[in-house]
This record gives structure tokens, C-alpha cells and sequence, in this order.
């Protein structure tokens, strides 16, 4: 129960953080919220499921591209993109889930990564709709422009993706999730769809991550391929590895470790990739259970 | 109840079914018996459909379900516990249980927490209290002995109030207080519930003590059928297990 007292201070300090801190820390704790919100989605899949997907990029890229898209072609109001960015995303999960989810472990993964990689060689060379290379700059994002607004709408989002896994993580539908993970026959034998219930997974995975590809093309005022690159899928898993998959905020925490820590070396060394391998090192040797295991609380999660 | 008509299944060159029929009477405790590779496991496979025969049909109160999935199998009224005792073993029997009845009762939509619902909690408590869990209710699944897993993957199987309770195997791999526990359970709440049962089973001992009708598999052919006491006196029956290894 001190948690809760704990918990609120936090909150009450990200609130309040925009209005002390400079403009570019409200950046960086923003493009923390991304990537955690971004990171969450994707532990959804990774833990709930027991699948390891290389493809998430795709669904971040997808929100991104369809929320600048219609902002720079069609003059949408830039917020008035989310919906249709994170149906868009919701749509690409469905077709590329629909092949993958049937197939498990490693072949899962090389499926996800081959249909990413796919989506993004059309993106990068598609120069007469989404830039190609070039990727679309310079967007109208309206009220965003301003960091205070957009860390407070990355927040939002975050905390609205948080809670809906929250519900799902302790509705039936999260229990009969990792039923299919836990045991796949035993989740058949009491009137489960395996196959069913992976593909609602991985749609509503593919969703949220739509919303932090939506709030990453406001963030940089453009979209690039690099949002459908693999190593941005990486980005989640080094995430979720960071923080602890099996904690609900695990992946966030590692998120935003992942980025600030990456600001903070950055700034001093141009060393940041070997820090980062010795961190990884560190924790899969000494904290399996990732940043959130400090949290202690719930040990076994479902 | 169930009826097995004529199922023909080979794997590759290996026939491990050759046109096996056989009838499971309402409210009977149906024993499949035969040594090891007699083609036990792929009928109940074929039954709960996870293959699919290559000939023949099954039928459940007359409707034929070889070929569908067993999800939709389950659902129609058949319960099913494994030789070797599956359970969710990142949740607690409570969970395992309840995640069960909601499944089979209503499905699993919807954003109340699933133990929050009282009225899945109460019969899933009900469900462990009959198979004697009560103790380990809230305990990790991942923690709990054989035995008690065993239970467990039975208290699932009858989370749907099942007509027919398919048993694979249910005292392999216990010590011999607990086959005699398991025994006297299963006679018990069983016939209780007025189920149906068709189990499997290498025990003799607890096969002659539990089944009301015996049907006795060879090389994938029925090689008997019949109540305990004619397929005990049966030569055949005799030769093929004094021949073909453990009962």
C-alpha cells in the first residue's frame, strides 16, 4: 500500500516536469513516452503470447506514415490523423498477423521481419506517395509543435495505452492470451481458438504502436523509413529485455532508461552502443527479471 | 453417447488404426485398453480432434464431429484431461479453472477482471473443492505436485459440465497410494455426476475396478469387447498381452 502514495508523486512530477525542466530534457522524456508506449505494445505480443515479434516497426511506421500522409497531402488537422493512424496500423496487423501468428518461435520471428522489411522497401522507394528516402518533412502539427503540448499528449497516450493493457491483463481475455502460450492444447481443450485469440493479440499490439508512430511523426515533424527499419523493432525488444516483459510497466521503464541513458552517454562519448551492450550484459546476468524486478511487488506474472 | 464408426488412420506406410468401431453407452465407464503402439492414444487423438481419421466417422449424440476442431469439439459437451497433466502454469488453479468456465460458459469478451467475476469464481471453487484442491487454490499452478496437477487438469475438464469425459491415461505417472486415491475419486465423482466415461489406462488392476465395459486394442484392430469379466476369461486377450508386454 506505500506504493500508492509513491505512484502519485511520480505522476504529480511528470505533470508538473514540462514547466521546469528546459525545452530539449521535455523532448527527450517525451521521445521516452514513444518509445515506452511504443515498447508496451509490443510486450503485449512478446509476453502475453510468448511470441517474439521483429516486426513491429511496421505497425509504428504505418501510424506515422497515415497520420503524415493525411496531414501533408490531404490537410488533415494534424490530431485529427490519430484514429485513422491507429486503424491503419490495426489494419496492417491484421493482414500480416493473419500469416504469421500460425507459425511459432523462430519462424515467427523471420516471418514478422520479412514482412516488415517488405513494408519498408515499398515505403523507401515509393518516391511518387510517401518520399521514398526522403520521407515527408515538414509537417503541420498545430499545437504539437510546442514540446510542453506534445509531452503532455505522449503522455496521455502512454497512459492510456498502459491502462487499456492494464484491463486486458486481468480481463479473460489476457488470462486466455497466455493460456495459449502457457499450454496450446490445454487452451484448445477448454473451448479456446488459438489462432483467434493471437490474432487479437496481435491487432490490438499493432494498434498501439500505431498511436506512438502517430506521436513520433509529430515528435520529428516528419516520416521516414527509419520508423519501418528493423532495428526500430529492436528498439522494443532492447526495451522490454531493459525494463522486465514481465512487469506491465517493465518495458516502459526500459523505454525511458533506454532513452535518457542514451542522451545522457551520447552527449559525454560516442561509445553509446558499447555502453548500452554492457548494460544488457549487466542485467541479463544480474537482474533477469529487468528494471521493473526492483520493483518487486507481483513475482511471477501471469 | 459416442460412437466410433469404422476409423481407418495410417502414418505414413503405419497403420495405426485399421477400422476400429466402438459404442460408449450413456452414463458407462468405457475402459480402452492394449499394450503400448495399439493405437489408444490416436483414437482418442481422432476423438477429440486432433487428427483427423483418414476413414471412418465419429458421432456424438448422433451428430458426427471427426474433422472438426477441438475447440468446437469441447464445446459440444465433452470434457478432456491428458495423459501427461496440462495446466496454465503461470496462473494459480483458481485462474486455470475459472479462465475454464468462463471459456466454455460464456466466452472470454468483455473488461471485468476475470476474478472479479463471482459467478465464475464461485463454481470454479466449487470445481476444486470436488477434486479436492481447495488448499492449493491460490498457489502457482507451476508449484503443485503430479498429483495435484493431475486434479486440476480434471477439475478443467469438467468446467463445461461436460456429458462425456474422455481420460487419457489418468493414474500414469503416480505412486501407488495415489492411483489408489485417483481410483476411488474418479468412481466417486463421476458417478455422482452421472457422467459418461471413456478412459485409458495400462493399470489392470484400477481398469477392472472402474470400467463397466472394456474394449481392448491390438496392432490398431479392436481385438475384444465386452463386459470386465468375459474380456478377462478372453484367450485372445490373454495371449496378445502375455505376448505383447505390460497390461
Amino acid at each position: 500500500m506505500r506504493a500508492i502514495p509513491l505512484a502519485l508523486l511520480i505522476l504529480l512530477a511528470l505533470l508538473l516536469a514540462p514547466l521546469g525542466l528546459s525545452r530539449y530534457a521535455t523532448e527527450i522524456l517525451t521521445q521516452g513516452f514513444i518509445l515506452a508506449l511504443f515498447a508496451s505494445a509490443f510486450n503485449l505480443v512478446f509476453h502475453a503470447l510468448g511470441l517474439l515479434s521483429f516486426g513491429h516497426a511496421a505497425f509504428f511506421g504505418a501510424g506515422a506514415y497515415t497520420a503524415a500522409l493525411l496531414a501533408a497531402r490531404a490537410g488533415w488537422p494534424y490530431l485529427a490523423t490519430l484514429p485513422l493512424a491507429v486503424l491503419a496500423s490495426a489494419t496492417l496487423a491484421l493482414v500480416l498477423g493473419f500469416f504469421s501468428v500460425r507459425t511459432s518461435r523462430i519462424y515467427f520471428t523471420m516471418l514478422t521481419l520479412a514482412f516488415a522489411q517488405l513494408v519498408w522497401a515499398v515505403v523507401h522507394k515509393w518516391y511518387g506517395f510517401t518520399g521514398g528516402d526522403n520521407g515527408i518533412t515538414g509537417l503541420e502539427v498545430g499545437v504539437l509543435a510546442d514540446p510542453r503540448w506534445l509531452y503532455y499528449l505522449a503522455l496521455s497516450l502512454l497512459g492510456v495505452g498502459l491502462g487499456l493493457l492494464w484491463l486486458v491483463e486481468r480481463a479473460p481475455l489476457g488470462y486466455a492470451l497466455r493460456a495459449t502460450r502457457d499450454n496450446e492444447a490445454r487452451a484448445e481443450a477448454i473451448g479456446l481458438s488459438p489462432f483467434w485469440l493471437r490474432l487479437t493479440g496481435f491487432v490490438l499490439s499493432g494498434a498501439i504502436a500505431g498511436a506512438a508512430g502517430f506521436l513520433q511523426a509529430a515528435w520529428q515533424r516528419s516520416a521516414f523509413p527509419d520508423f519501418l527499419y528493423w532495428t526500430k523493432s529492436a528498439e522494443a525488444i532492447i526495451a522490454a529485455i531493459l525494463g522486465g516483459s514481465g512487469h506491465l510497466l517493465g518495458p516502459g521503464l526500459g523505454a525511458l532508461a533506454f532513452i535518457e541513458l542514451g542522451a545522457f552517454v551520447q552527449a559525454r562519448t560516442e561509445y553509446w552502443p558499447m555502453v548500452l551492450g554492457l548494460v544488457l550484459l549487466f542485467l541479463v546476468l544480474f537482474l533477469p527479471r529487468g528494471l521493473a524486478g526492483l520493483l518487486g511487488g507481483r513475482g511471477a506474472r501471469g | 453417447m459416442l460412437e466410433v464408426r469404422e476409423v481407418t488412420k495410417s502414418f505414413g506406410g503405419f497403420r495405426a488404426l485399421s477400422s476400429v468401431s466402438l459404442q460408449v453407452e450413456p452414463g458407462r465407464f468405457h475402459a480402452l485398453v492394449g499394450p503400448n503402439g495399439a493405437g489408444k492414444t490416436t483414437l482418442f487423438n481422432v476423438v477429440v480432434g486432433r487428427l483427423k481419421p483418414d476413414r471412418g466417422t465419429v458421432y456424438f449424440r448422433g451428430q458426427p464431429i471427426s474433422g472438426l476442431p477441438t475447440p468446437r469439439i469441447v464445446r459440444l459437451g465433452i470434457g478432456i484431461a491428458f495423459q501427461r497433466a496440462q495446466a496454465f502454469l503461470s496462473m494459480t488453479p483458481l485462474e486455470n479453472v475459472a479462465l475454464a468456465v468462463l471459456s466454455l460458459r460464456r466466452g472470454t469478451g468483455g473488461f471485468r477482471a476475470l476474478l472479479s467475476d463471482r459467478v465464475a469464481v464461485e463454481r470454479a471453487r466449487a470445481l476444486l473443492s470436488w477434486v479436492g484442491l481447495t488448499g492449493a487454490a491460490d498457489r502457482p499452478a507451476g508449484e503443485l505436485p503430479l498429483g495435484d496437477l493431475k486434479r486440476l487438469d480434471i477439475a478443467m475438464a469438467l468446467a463445461g459440465d461436460p456429458a462425456l469425459l474422455l481420460l487419457d491415461e489418468p493414474l500414469a505417472g503416480l505412486s501407488r497410494a495415489e492411483r489408489r486415491q485417483m481410483v476411488t475419486f474418479i468412481e466417486k465423482l463421476l458417478r455422482r455426476l452421472g457422467l459418461t466415461l471413456l478412459f485409458t489406462e495400462h493399470d489392470t488392476d484400477a481398469v477392472l475396478r472402474l470400467a463397466d465395459r472394456i474394449t481392448v486394442l491390438h496392432q490398431g484392430e479392436v481385438l475384444a469387447e465386452g463386459e470386465p469379466e468375459e474380456v478377462k476369461r478372453d484367450a485372445r486377450v490373454v495371449e496378445a498381452f502375455l505376448g505383447g508386454g505390460d497390461a
